[in-house]
């Protein structure tokens, strides 16, 4: 008998290997889940790993209180779906002070409500191992990630720190003060995702799907009224028109693209069919080469 | 892609110059007649290719000049080539496409490897890209132990180098069978044969004495692309295949499973809800039935394969690379760091081996150091690792030596703390090879193969302490069990001991569990 073993097929065995490598060397292992499509691929791969028994290690989600409606139903009928502990933390402190993505910016609510956060629930439930989505493709910077990226204290990255992998062996024995990040999708490309999210048939946030939005035009961008917390300013007005979302976050920081495709096969299809890479622009931007690394020193990823 | 004019951007036309984000996909397919095969096909094989060579040598403008000609290259890296600073001949600087590693080169930290994805028509193609300086060794051994074929790069007015010996001797080391000699510039030397044939015997009369299977050598000129994607008409001579023509014509990564059956036990599933207990795993080498019955190399206890699992459902058949549980007909108390084989050709339960390595670490060897294996799913304490000779890369012969540093390929003698199931490379790579971790730090301060392994402990000297089952089960252990998952508690217990004494001065066995002895 001859199986024919696609690429996808052997990302697909090398991501399952990488979580039950870390979730057999880690004590408590911790899956960070940011409900879109990176997150819902590498779900699938966990529940895959540990199959049929359920996911040793619960999903933690930092939520800023400014997602997308739509995401957070997403997010609760995922964990009840498939049974999973799911921890949702917020930085109680930036939202009681007020932060928010419309009067401050970007740089400090991402710092505030997304990366100390992050580290608070990391302290908090003394998470050795989080498990994460990011790929070498996205990004020059990252290209040279490993699988096991190991944060010394205070979730610093150190370059120099970071341990040679060779092989398929994965080395997860920690240092004094040491946690580390797992990347199971790793070597996966933006195109193996969404081809691997049509192959197996996953569900994700309908927001990936065109549909009547109200949304407003804002620095050239289309931004969607979640909820009232958006108000117009001068000149601005409610429009319904038909968008999707490329990628999903904060709503008020997350712009839609107009589109009718409606279901998977014509998102992918546009998705990949554009031909445009997701760092368009940041081909040979060092700069933006230097930030990404400046802010994964910082803790941020 | 630029922005597509939008309705919206047109009813703003002229407001703002800054770059519009509104972006229309629109104009990318026919949602109704979308062919999935065709945008994003299920690619039929992987290959990983490592490259290097010398700096300026033309590495960075050989895979540019590959991605430009062959793959999916986005509109828009396209268009930034196009827009940009041509060199000779009016060619774009296809060598920006792999440049990435700028902001290492500004912090000055080490040159690391880099990774790269693109498809041709056939295939996934992953760039490893490896530093090819001699201080690099350790990055170019760690990329070359992921690739499936390396491509050694070398300037054809230059020829071949020490350091390209160097070159193919890591390569041979971590298990590289597949070599391609890319003779670049050609252009320079007039496109000339005698010197291209001359390149190509002087590589043959070294590279014999490795284990390659397969050694190829192209003559290129990458800037105008010659023998890169198309045919070159300046060297007719020339009648092997280009550089995109091998590369998707080499054997995908895993196709044929290759050696003896291996299945190192990674964690074991349960799931008392439908009586379910499989061991979870990745075939490392060969393939396994369902009716076959397997052995687990430790214990030499047999079971039957009862059931192999997925998610997707069950297989008949587990093959070298493929994740899955397996359930076996009989509870032979196995756990992580078991390795199941079939009866025939199993792995050795080994006290000692010898061992080829790279040192990795900054921090030199220490004999008196803590250190541990990591084999495949296996953590041993090492009771004494003992370096007897350094390889030297350029002339590849061997000095004895006692002591080993950062970018020294060493061979020694590990004795473990206990027994492990051991292979040596040439039989079972993924058995066969190792990381050795520094117990205190925890960092990988070398990788290697294994040459030999015997069955034997080294000759305990009276000053070794034993650590008896006895022992370790009185008081540390006692709250454990005898499920399989106290089992590695308990091992993990006893490792931790042994390097604390370790540390401390005493030479240390740890018992073998009764199971385990030959
Ligand atoms: N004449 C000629 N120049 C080349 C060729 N390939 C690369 N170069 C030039 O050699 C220099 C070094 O190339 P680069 O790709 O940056 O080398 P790397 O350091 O090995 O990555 C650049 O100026 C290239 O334009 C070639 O086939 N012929």
């Amino acid at each position: 008998m001859t199986q024919q073993i696609s690429h996808l097929d052997l990302l697909e065995a090398e991501s399952i290997h990488i979580f039950r490598e870390a979730a057999a060397q880690f004590r408590k292992p911790v899956l960070l889940y940011s409900i879109g499509k990176d997150s819902t691929v590498l779900l699938h791969l966990a529940r895959k790993a540990f199959w049929p028994a359920r996911l040793p290690f619960p999903l933690l989600h930092i939520d800023t209180g400014w997602k997308f409606r739509d995401m957070i139903a997403f997010r609760d009928k995922t964990a009840r779906d498939f049974d999973l502990d799911l921890i949702v933390h917020t930085n109680e402190d930036g939202a009681a002070k007020g932060i928010n993505p419309l009067d401050y910016s970007p740089s400090v609510y991402t710092d505030v409500m997304k990366t100390v956060p992050l580290k608070q629930a990391l302290d908090k439930y003394a998470f050795d191992a989080a498990f994460g989505g990011a790929r070498r493709d996205e990004e020059a910077s990252r290209a040279k990630e490993r699988v096991f990226s190991f944060r010394a204290e205070g979730h610093r990255w150190d370059p120099r720190r970071q341990r040679p992998e060779m092989w398929r062996l994965l080395n997860g024995r920690l240092g004094a003060g040491e946690t580390v990040r797992v990347f199971p999708l790793s070597n996966w490309t933006e195109r193996d995702v969404w081809r691997y999210i049509l192959r197996e048939k996953l569900d994700v946030v309908p927001l990936y799907f065109a549909d009547e939005r109200p949304t407003i035009v804002r620095g050239g961008q289309l931004i969607m009224q979640d909820d009232a917390r958006l108000t117009l300013k001068p000149g601005e007005e409610v429009v319904n028109r038909r968008v999707r979302f490329r990628t999903l976050g904060c709503y008020p920081l997350t712009a839609a693209v107009e589109s009718d495709a409606a279901d998977m096969e014509s998102v992918v299809a546009e998705t990949l069919g554009a031909r445009t890479s997701e760092r368009q622009g940041r081909l040979i931007d060092h700069d933006q080469v230097g930030a990404m690394e400046k802010k994964k020193q910082e803790g941020y990823f | 892609m630029s922005a597509q004019p939008t309705a919206l951007q047109k009813s703003q036309s002229g407001a703002s110059k800054a770059p519009l984000k509104v972006v229309s996909d629109q104009t990318a397919a026919s949602p109704s007649g979308a062919n999935i095969d065709e945008i994003a096909p299920e690619l039929s094989g992987l290959l990983r290719v490592l490259t290097c060579g010398s700096v300026d040598d033309g590495k960075s403008t050989l895979i540019g000049r590959l991605l430009w000609d062959a793959t999916d290259l986005y509109d828009d890296q396209r268009e930034t080539l196009e827009r940009g600073k041509k060199v000779d001949g009016g060619n774009p600087d296809f060598s920006l496409l792999m440049d990435g590693l700028v902001a290492e080169r500004e912090q000055g930290i080490t040159i690391d490897i880099a990774w790269r994805y693109f498809d041709t028509a056939t295939r996934r193609i992953v760039v490893i890209d490896s530093p090819g300086h001699e201080q690099y060794t350790r990055n170019m051994a760690s990329g070359a132990s992921h690739a499936d074929v390396a491509i050694l790069l070398i300037d054809a007015r230059h020829g071949i180098k020490t350091q390209t010996r160097r070159h193919a001797a890591i390569l041979d080391l971590v298990g590289v069978k597949r070599v391609i000699l890319v003779v670049n510039k050609m252009d320079l030397v007039d496109w000339s044969e005698s010197t291209f044939r001359k390149i190509e015997a002087d590589f043959e009369t070294f590279s014999w004495r490795f284990g390659f299977w397969e050694t190829t050598v192209i003559p290129t000129a990458a800037v105008s692309g010659d023998n890169v994607a198309s045919a070159s008409a300046h060297m007719p001579w020339y009648t092997g295949p280009t550089l995109l023509e091998h590369l998707e014509s080499l054997p995908s990564r895993v196709t044929e499973p290759t050696g003896p059956f291996r299945f190192p036990v990674q964690t074991v599933l349960r799931d008392s809800r439908n009586d379910f207990r499989g061991l979870a795993g990745t075939v490392s080498g060969g393939s396994v039935r369902v009716g076959e019955t397997v052995v687990d190399a430790l214990s030499k206890r047999k079971a039957k394969i009862l059931r192999i699992s997925t998610m997707n459902g069950d297989l008949e058949t587990a093959s070298q690379g493929q994740a899955v549980a397996i359930q076996l007909d009989t509870d032979i108390d196995v756990a992580r760091g078991a390795v199941l084989s079939k009866g025939d050709m199993p792995p050795l339960a080994a006290r000692v081996l010898e061992a080829r390595m790279v040192w990795l670490s900054e921090t030199a060897y220490d004999p008196r150091g803590s250190y541990l294996l990591r084999t495949a799913t296996d953590l041993t304490p090492v009771s004494n690792l003992k370096i007897s000779a350094l390889l030297d890369l350029e002339t590849l012969e061997t000095h004895e030596a006692d002591a080993c540093g950062t970018n020294d390929i060493a061979i020694g003698t590990i004795a473990l703390g206990r027994t492990a199931a051991i292979d040596t490379f040439t039989e079972a790579p993924e058995t066969g090879s190792f990381v050795l971790v520094d117990a205190i730090t925890g960092g990988s301060v070398a990788g290697g193969v294994i040459t030999s392994a015997k069955a034997e402990a080294a000759e305990a000297d009276e000053n070794t302490f034993v650590l008896t089952r006895a022992m370790l089960e009185r008081g540390l252990n006692s709250d454990l069990g005898d499920s399989p998952q106290s089992d590695a508690e308990f091992r993990r217990r006893a490792n931790e001991v042994a390097l604390i004494l370790r540390a401390a001065g005493i030479n240390v066995e740890i018992e073998n569990a009764p199971d385990y002895s030959i």
